[in-house]
């Protein structure tokens, strides 16, 4: 396999387009990424698009806007995960040496369904029973705190955290900061998880250029080096899974671990999937950033604020940038593309150099999840 | 002929995870694999162990206990809200997904037995009532 590395990033601010086609939405944050990668139209190998509810041929939608055509775009599918998976295939093709030069987009427009819960799919039974993607992390939230002690205190400091990262960074959709009382008087969605404790719904886009490492001197500049990559399905348990432990996460994580060599404590900054606030904290343990039982003390020392020992979402997360489903897995990258060049001004995580990316997906019936993808990368 | 459906006006979603018997009670039905014994809730046709479709169906206890429970605001259209979903381990072996009803969720409590039965749950987009089963916290002294 072949050195990959990360040549150029770009995104657009998430938020609500509603008049904008996904085509209008995506084509700019792939502009900015051939730009910041200095790579012409004519070196792109291949094209990789994750969305989730884009509809069919939403690569092709969006890179003929820019010309970009008659070259293999491959459209990718995978609920939350979808980028993050399009991301992974595309390393695959360049180490594999397929391709040289790749660009990968995730790309969403929820605005088009009117606002309210996620669309699920109704062929699923418990989904045609009413399961919603709040109440399935309120149940998870629920347990937890009765059998580690967690309190709702716990829960609003992840949102507030968020959004004291989030108001430094210009594409997040919520820059406003919050107090842990204000999220608490926010209105309830799913007992225990308030408004503050979902992430907003939205649309948005997110490119980056991926290159083998042995074609780096064509274009220029430092690459932010792949240095793990790691997908998983979940496993499906029809018995009594233990919902306060997301095991396709800590499985995914232990896999990922051993096979790049990195260890919890060789990472700098991860950017993970905080859909709600209560995930983020179960992440925590998954992650190996802290032993079980200990997400409640990790959020209340701080440890996971930019400046703390491990921080965690410095670009705001799911919870403050929004949460365009397809679009995440790649905003996670750019975002770890940014720290790692240093250019995040009043939320860079100082001396950055290994950080992480994790993005899982899905609510179907008996799953943790349906899919988690998690990546390294390095300066 | 009037399409049965229309007759009804009431459309059952549980399907075959669910029989009514004659006084009107209900039970919960999952399938157990011939050859290698796994259970399933709801059922299926093949199995997800071993990929036997010699599949048996078998019933359900009235009673589980509640594993988790969440009361939800915030649902499609078609849901009546607030309403408490909630996670129910069986005996046998099965995590149920399901409403819980007729209960101040104020004395839910985690792991307390709760009893099947059968509610209307909501209306779908023709305005049929949709029905299903659930459960209600079984009465003190019944354990
Ligand atoms: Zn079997």
């Amino acid at each position: 396999m072949r050195e990959v590395g990360i040549i150029g990033a770009g995104m657009v601010p998430f938020g609500k387009y509603p008049q904008r086609t996904l085509a209008e939405i995506a084509w700019p944050a792939v502009k900015a990424a051939l730009e910041d990668a200095n790579v012409p139209k004519r070196d792109i190998g291949a094209a990789y698009c994750g969305t989730a509810l884009g509809g069919m041929m939403s690569g092709q939608r969006i890179l003929k806007t820019l010309g970009i055509t008659g070259l293999p775009i491959v459209n990718i599918e995978n609920a939350c995960s979808s980028s993050s998976t399009a991301f992974r295939e595309a390393w695959i093709s360049v180490a594999a040496g397929i391709y040289d030069v790749v660009l990968v987009i995730g790309v969403e427009k929820l605005t088009k369904f009117g606002g309210g819960t996620l669309p699920l799919e109704k062929e699923d039974f418990e989904v045609a029973h009413g399961l919603v993607m709040p109440a399935l992390y309120a149940m998870r939230a629920q347990r937890y705190m009765h059998e580690y002690g967690l309190t709702e205190n716990h829960l609003a400091k992840v949102s507030v955290k968020a959004r004291a990262h989030g108001q430094y960074n210009p594409d997040a959709q919520m820059r406003e900061t919050t107090t842990v009382e204000a999220v608490k008087s926010s209105r309830l969605v799913a007992d225990p998880l308030r408004l503050f404790h979902c992430c907003p719904s939205g649309d948005g886009a997110a490119a980056v250029v991926i290159c083998a490492a042995d074609k780096l001197a064509h274009y220029g500049g430092v690459p932010i080096r792949v240095i793990g990559s790691e997908i998983n399905s979940g496993k499906y348990m029809t018995g009594f899974r233990d919902m306060t432990s997301p095991e396709i996460t800590l499985r995914g994580a232990a896999q990922l671990y051993e096979e790049s060599g990195i260890g919890p404590s060789d990472i700098d900054l991860a950017e993970v999937h905080d859909a709600f606030s209560i995930a983020e904290l179960l992440y925590y343990e998954a992650l190996g950033f802290c032993n079980k039982g200990e997400a409640g003390r990790m959020i209340d020392q701080e440890e996971t604020f930019v400046g703390g020992k491990i921080p965690v979402n410095p670009s705001g997360g799911l919870l403050s940038k929004g949460h365009p489903i397809g679009a995440t897995g790649v905003a996670q990258i750019v975002e770890v593309v940014r720290q790692l060049r240093g250019h995040c001004g009043s939320r860079q995580v100082e001396g950055a150099k290994v950080g992480m990316t994790h993005c899982t997906g899905g609510g179907i019936s008996g799953f943790d999840h349906g899919v988690c993808s998690i990546h390294l990368f390095a300066r | 002929m009037i399409p049965t459906e229309d007759l009804k006006k009431v459309l059952s979603i549980a399907d075959e995870a669910m029989i009514e018997n004659p006084d009107g009670t209900i039970r919960l039905v999952a399938t157990e694999c011939r050859d290698c014994g796994q259970r399933v809730f709801p059922p299926t046709e093949v199995c997800p162990e071993c990929m036997s479709e010699s599949i048996k169906f078998f019933e359900l206890s009235e009673k589980g206990t509640l594993y988790s429970w969440s009361v939800v605001h915030a649902a499609p259209k078609n849901w009546i809200t607030p309403y408490i979903a909630g996670y129910v381990d069986m005996p046998e072996g099965v995590r149920v997904f399901a409403h819980i009803v007729n209960v101040d969720p104020e004395i839910l409590s985690f792991d307390m037995p709760v009893s099947v039965c059968k509610v209307t749950m909501g209306l779908d987009p023709d305005g049929k009532s949709i029905e299903s089963y659930s459960f209600v916290p079984s009465m003190t002294g019944e354990n």
